[in-house]
């Protein structure tokens, strides 16, 4: 990056089937409270970054309208995707904006509504989240039946277990409980995620994040601007994208996601940071298998050992490096185009150490994000310190 | 309260691609080689990104492979409102990776014949 970048505000609404409210209301829970938390107005903000998959809704082309009622008219937007890693696109979008120099105070608001079809249509329109013409229209793959794939080949090379993967769950949702704008905050038991339901055998619905509503936002900055507002900066100290297949099938290996570990080389290299570096992180746990094998793709377990660092609890609250303590895309829930800032709003908390009861214990102040788009089809991985 | 259903029917477009469809339905599965580099694609391309040549030929798959990796779909889709069924991934002869259903019971690193119900590849279970 050409120019150093800050985050110096964050917003995030309450995820969860949010009746209460249209994409426009929603939207302006995040941009509110990010505006607050960095003492901007609108006026302060150059350009405007939106990420929406906006698939689900009624409003197809959301950007206009949530852009006019959080009072941005006139900041563009430009608005992009990534499928489920939409949120990360914008960031991206947002913090290049600003390492070029084209602007000094850029604003990205990710935001999906994702409950205003049933399940059946979400499925379908999941399911198109890979190649239409080759898989789901020929095989009615469901989003969750990607997933499965890499499930069930990881367990046949690696002996990972549905058990493992419950572990996860569990683990999200007893932080999930702890947070109160996440979507689930019932605690679950391992036998009651291996008796769910089956959604697309093995992953069943305690393994799956759900259906979910959401926004959030971060202002992204300059070092310029960041010394003219006097502003307390967490730093993007790099960021990494990688991309696969359109289909599955094509990919040669269904342990892993080349596109995270391509991502997550480059954030390493270009933030000179190494995985054991590493304290805090973020990981795009859509499904309990994800976040076993993002364990394995970021390098904070050798290859088939995901499982055992979770079994370790070596991914839990002050463990060696801390995962989803705000109960990750499984319990706090996955509105596609918010996820991924909603994964910045929650390191910029930890490190700035405002995590409340789910704060962890720094020495070096180092957090990721990893933010996966698709079934692998992009990835994202940022760096943040303070 | 309800808004507006937005129906969307669609006509997709399979022009180059008769060969892979018309196989189907005679049991088969083919797919395209590029005559000047040599690569297989699957699914099949008209184009070659690989040496930008467009002069392509159709080959036919061989049909003995071995499951990958596979998953029952239980909550089903628009549009699949039917049994469940198993979607895998078979590795062929041809060392081709083909997503297909599959029937028999399914294990990773099973045998199967690859052959057709018409409409999509089928793994069968040996």
């Amino acid at each position: 990056m050409n120019k150093r970048v800050a985050v110096i505000g964050i917003g995030s609404s309450k995820f969860g089937r949010r009746n209460d409210v249209g994409i426009r209301e929603l939207t302006w829970e995040a941009v509110r409270e990010a505006l607050i938390d960095a003492g901007l107005t609108q006026k302060d903000i150059q350009l405007n970054v939106i990420g929406s998959t906006a698939y689900r809704g009624t409003e197809i082309y959301p950007a206009p309208p949530a852009s006019e009622y959080s009072g941005l008219v006139g900041k563009s937007p430009i608005r992009v995707e990534a499928a489920c890693a939409t949120g990360s696109a914008a960031a991206f979008t947002a913090i290049n904006a600003v390492a070029s120099g084209m602007a000094d105070i850029v604003l990205a608001i990710g935001f999906d509504k994702m409950t205003e079809v049933d399940t059946s249509a979400s499925l379908a329109i999941g399911g198109r989240g890979g190649n239409y013409l080759w898989e789901f229209h020929m095989y009615g793959t469901t989003f969750p039946t990607y997933y499965a794939l890499y499930a069930t080949r990881h367990m046949a090379v690696y002996g990972t277990t549905e058990e493992d993967m419950a572990l996860a769950s569990v683990k999200a949702h007893k932080y999930a409980s702890l947070n109160e704008k996440a979507h689930l905050r019932n605690k679950v038991t391992v036998e009651e995620v291996l008796k769910s339901r089956p959604i697309s055998w093995p992953i069943k619905l305690l393994d799956s994040s759900p259906i979910s509503d959401g926004s959030s936002a971060a202002i992204f900055a300059s070092e310029d601007a960041v010394r003219k507002l006097h502003a307390e900066p967490v730093w993007v100290k790099g960021i990494g994208y990688g991309s696969d297949t359109s289909s599955i099938a094509s990919r040669g290996e269904w342990t892993g996601l080349k596109a995270a570990k391509d991502a997550a080389a480059m954030a390493y290299s270009s933030s000179h940071v190494s995985p054991t570096d590493v304290e805090y992180a973020t990981v795009h746990d859509c499904f309990t298998i994800a976040e076993i094998m993002a364990y394995e793709d970021l390098g904070f377990a050798e290859k088939g050992k995901g499982a055992k660092l979770l079994r370790d609890g070596q991914t839990e609250k002050d463990g060696k490096v801390a995962v989803n303590l705000f109960g990750g895309l499984k319990a706090k829930g996955h509105p596609l185009g918010a996820t991924g800032l909603a994964m910045i709003y929650e390191v910029v908390k930890q490190l700035r150490e405002e995590a409340g009861p789910v704060q962890h214990s720094f020495k070096n102040y180092i957090g990721l994000t990893h933010n996966v788009g698709g079934t692998g089809h992009y990835a994202y991985v940022t760096v943040l310190g303070r | 309260m309800e808004g507006i259903p937005l129906f969307l029917k669609y006509d997709v477009s399979i022009q180059g691609y008769e060969r892979f469809w018309e196989g189907l339905k005679a049991g088969e599965v083919w797919t395209t080689k590029c005559k000047k580099c040599g690569t297989i694609y699957y699914p099949p391309q008209r184009d070659c990104p690989n040496c930008l040549s467009s002069d392509m030929e159709w080959i036919k798959l061989k049909e003995n492979g071995k499951i990958m990796t596979f998953s029952i779909v239980k909550q089903k889709p628009q549009g699949f409102d039917q049994e469940d069924y198993v979607v895998g991934i078979v590795r062929n002869e041809d060392n081709v990776d083909l997503m297909c259903w599959l029937k028999g019971i399914p294990k990773v690193g099973k045998d199967v014949k690859l052959t057709t119900d018409g409409k999509r590849v089928i793994g069968v279970v040996v």
